[in-house]
Parts: C-alpha cells; structure tokens; sequence
C-alpha cells in the first residue's frame, strides 16, 4: 500500500504529546498503521518531547528502585493498546486495524442510509467530535459541505476524489472550517472511510441539512 | 529516508499557503552549536538503551536501578512540570517506573531510544489523567483571568520546560513558533485549542507547529 496523503505535521505532534480526542486519535492511529512516513515524523515528535520534558531541573523522588522491584504486581490497565500494540508498519493492514478497532465485521456496524449509495454508521459522539464510518457506493457524489471545525477522512476501501486530488487506501484527508468539498466515489469500487468531525458539518443545499438533523450528523 | 524528510517539507498540499507561511518560510536556520557536550550527551543516551536493552532481555535488576537513577528524577521533574500537585506525581511515577520494569518487553531499539520510549510511557499515562482531568480544566479555564502580559508568560512557560538545552533549541525559533511548540508540549494543548486561546486561525496555528517542527528537528538531527 502507498499511502501519500497524510494529515499536517501539527495532527502528528498532538498525537505525540497525546493531546487529541480519542476519535481523531483513532483516526491517526488507523493511519499510521498504513504510513511509515508518518510513523517516523511521530516518533521524531516524541524525541523532541524527550529533549524538551526531560531536560529540565529533575526532582528528587521518595519512591526507589527498590520500591519498585518489590512491588507485587500493579496496575497497569492505563498502558492502552495503542502503545502495547502499536505494530511495526508494513506488519498489519486496516483490515488488522478493522478487526481489532471496530471488533466486528463492517457488516455488522449499526448502519443507517444517508442518501443515494451513501450509508453511515456512527461509533462515538459527544459534544466536542464524532467518530463514523462511510459506505458509499460506486460514483456515489456525496453531498457538497464546509465544515464547523476539522475532519479528519481515512480512507479503509476504495477511493475517491476531491477536485483532482484521489484519496486511495490509507490516505487521510486533512480538512477544516477552510475547505469546502464534494467528495466523489471511483467508478470501480465501493469506498469505506473512517471519518473524525468537530462540530458539525455544514452543507451547502438544503436537501442534505433535512437529513443532518435527522441522523444527528 | 531521513534525508528525504528534512529536505522535503511534509507533504506541501496538506495546506494552505498562509501569510504566516511567507513571513518564516525564507528565514535561514540558525545552525545549533555542536560541541563535546552533545556527543557526550549522545553516549549517554546509547548507554540508556543498552541499560533497558539489558531489562529487557535478562531482567537484570542492577540494569533497572541504574535506568531508574538516570530517569526517576527526570520523569518525575516532567510530572511537576506539567503542573500536576506533587503528592500524586509520586504514584504516578511509580506507574511510568513499573511499566518500565514490567513491560520491557515492548521496547524495541529499532524504533526508539530508551529515553523517547520511556517519554512516551510517561505521555500515556498523562493522557488518562487528562482525560479523566478535562471538564475540571476547562472550568478552570472559564474562570482565569487572560494574561495582560504575553511576554511575561512566555518566560513562565519556558521556565517551566526548564533546562537549558530544551531552551537552547527553541531559542533557535521565531518566538511564536516556540510558544506553539511549548503548548503543545508543556501545556498539553491540541492545535485547535491553541488557535481558540490565540484567537488565530487553526491553519496560522498550523503552519507555526509544523515550521516550529521541521526546524527543530533539523536542529536534533544536525547534532547528532
Ligand atoms: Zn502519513
């Protein structure tokens, strides 16, 4: 897989210093599983995190090695799996991130029609993001939109285009309240996309705002 | 693939052109120093990796002490740093410092240094803190005050990353690209919620992390 659209480095630093929501997170992680560019410039924003958080004064803690060693297990629930797991690029698909994310089939996604070839399957929401998955069939046009803040677009199966640029397999749209898009499906394949929105998103025509306010997108 | 990623801006049609990127993009970098002590400073982090490497492998409990002298202090410095009230840095240290010990297993060399694993481990259990943290912050954050002075809370900031070395890096960076890089670092702030305290617009906040970035990573690299 070639993967050559990737979110701006600032996305790779947030997800460093792990300053992102959990659905934007999710939505870098599934990228990087596909993209060993982006995998490096992370871990590049790590080792400045190292230089810059360790460098300072260091204090001088009570608690010892020894405290530690003797210690009888302990909890560490808090190491998520995005760390004790994170594969080594090139070892895994997103069909690997598919299985272990979304721990069911597509198929069995509780999915909702949102306009001609297009369904949607909302995984999370809360006030500040939205975290989906959009099905939409061959040469589907989706709806022309802006958007309230930033949306991230992963790209599981097939592709599309925006304007001239093609979004295949493993490339993630970096978009936000600037740009303004009409995604269309390729001709050859259904498209599958992992998508992250802040706020909500805003169409241009107001047929699809009907069936916004009905799906809560 | 290095060379490729510092000579090649990351990826240019990811954004806009801005006016911020006009204003920084034909500033010369200001090479960074390189004198005994960051080759020194590069032993020592080769010996770091070797320590954990030996954790690692053998289990070698002479190894975590010594790992554990040379980060301890630093992790929990980092902790305090990021405000957290000291008496709950302790255990939290002592989360990062077993997770060190139990879950050596994970670290791989080829990926790593011990001390940017170790940084991350420390990230992670920051994050769940955060998170659970959130709503708390945010209504602190309601209710401060704005800071009349933006200088004066530059120089706190870097005061609190502290430490000359990290402060040398940044000075080598127009300031409102450091300060971008220091709240996001320091103060654990997303881009978006940078660009709303700033009152800027995301992609402003944008092009001064990733000049911000791909300077100071030249920096590191070049030192090496
Ligand atoms: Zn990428």
């Amino acid at each position: 897989m070639s993967v050559t659209r990737h979110p701006d480095s600032a996305w790779l630093i947030d997800y460093a210093c792990g300053n992102l929501s959990r659905g934007f997170e999710l939505v870098i992680s599934a990228h990087l599983m596909a993209c060993a560019v982006c995998t490096e410039e992370v871990r590049r924003a790590e080792q400045l995190g190292a230089e810059l958080l360790f460098g300072g004064q260091p204090a001088a803690p009570k608690l010892t090695a020894v405290d530690v060693l003797d210690a009888e297990g302990g909890d560490l629930s808090w190491l998520t799996a995005r760390f004790a797991l994170r594969p080594a690029v090139g070892t895994t698909s997103l069909q690997a991130f598919v299985d272990s994310y979304l721990d069911c089939g597509l198929s069995a996604l509780p999915w909702r029609k949102a306009g001609r070839g297009l369904q949607v399957a909302k995984l999370r929401a809360d006030e500040h993001e939205r975290l989906w998955v959009l099905r939409a069939a061959p040469n589907t046009v989706l709806p022309r939109h802006t958007h309230a803040g930033s949306e991230l677009t992963l790209v599981l199966k097939g592709a599309y285009f925006n304007g001239d640029t093609i979004y295949a397999a493993g490339d993630l749209e970096d978009a936000n309240e600037t740009t303004d898009h009409q995604p269309i499906v390729t001709r050859d394949a259904e498209c599958i996309c992992l998508a992250a929105t802040e706020g909500p998103l805003r169409f241009a025509s107001w047929a699809p705002r009907l069936v916004q306010r009905y799906l809560g997108i | 693939m290095l060379h490729k990623l510092m000579t090649k801006p990351h990826d240019p049609t990811a954004h806009e052109p801005t006016a911020d990127d006009a204003g920084t993009d034909g500033a010369a970098i200001v090479p960074f120093p390189v004198d005994a002590g960051r080759t020194e400073e590069n032993d020592s982090a080769a010996h770091e990796t070797q320590l954990l490497v030996r954790v690692r492998d053998q289990r070698d409990r002479n190894a975590y002490q010594a790992l554990f002298g040379l980060f301890a202090g630093k992790v929990q410095g980092y902790l305090r740093r990021t405000g957290i009230d000291p008496a709950d840095a302790e255990n939290i240290l002592q989360d990062i410092m077993l997770a060190v010990w139990q879950k050596a297993n994970l670290f791989d060399p080829q990926r790593a240094s011990a001390r940017t694993w170790i940084f991350s481990l420390a990230r992670n259990r920051l994050i769940d803190i955060k998170r659970s943290l959130k709503r708390e912050y945010a209504a602190l954050e309601r209710y401060s005050l704005e800071t009349a002075d933006d200088q004066v809370y530059e120089e706190d900031m870097l005061a609190r990353a502290a430490g000359g070395k990290s402060v040398a890096l940044l000075a080598h960076l127009p300031p409102e690209q450091a300060s971008v890089l220091l709240m996001a670092y320091v103060e654990g702030k997303s881009h978006r919620e940078i660009a709303l305290e700033l009152k800027l617009p995301i992609g402003t906040v944008k092009s001064r992390a990733r000049l911000g970035f791909q300077r100071v990573r030249a920096l590191l690299e070049q030192a090496k």
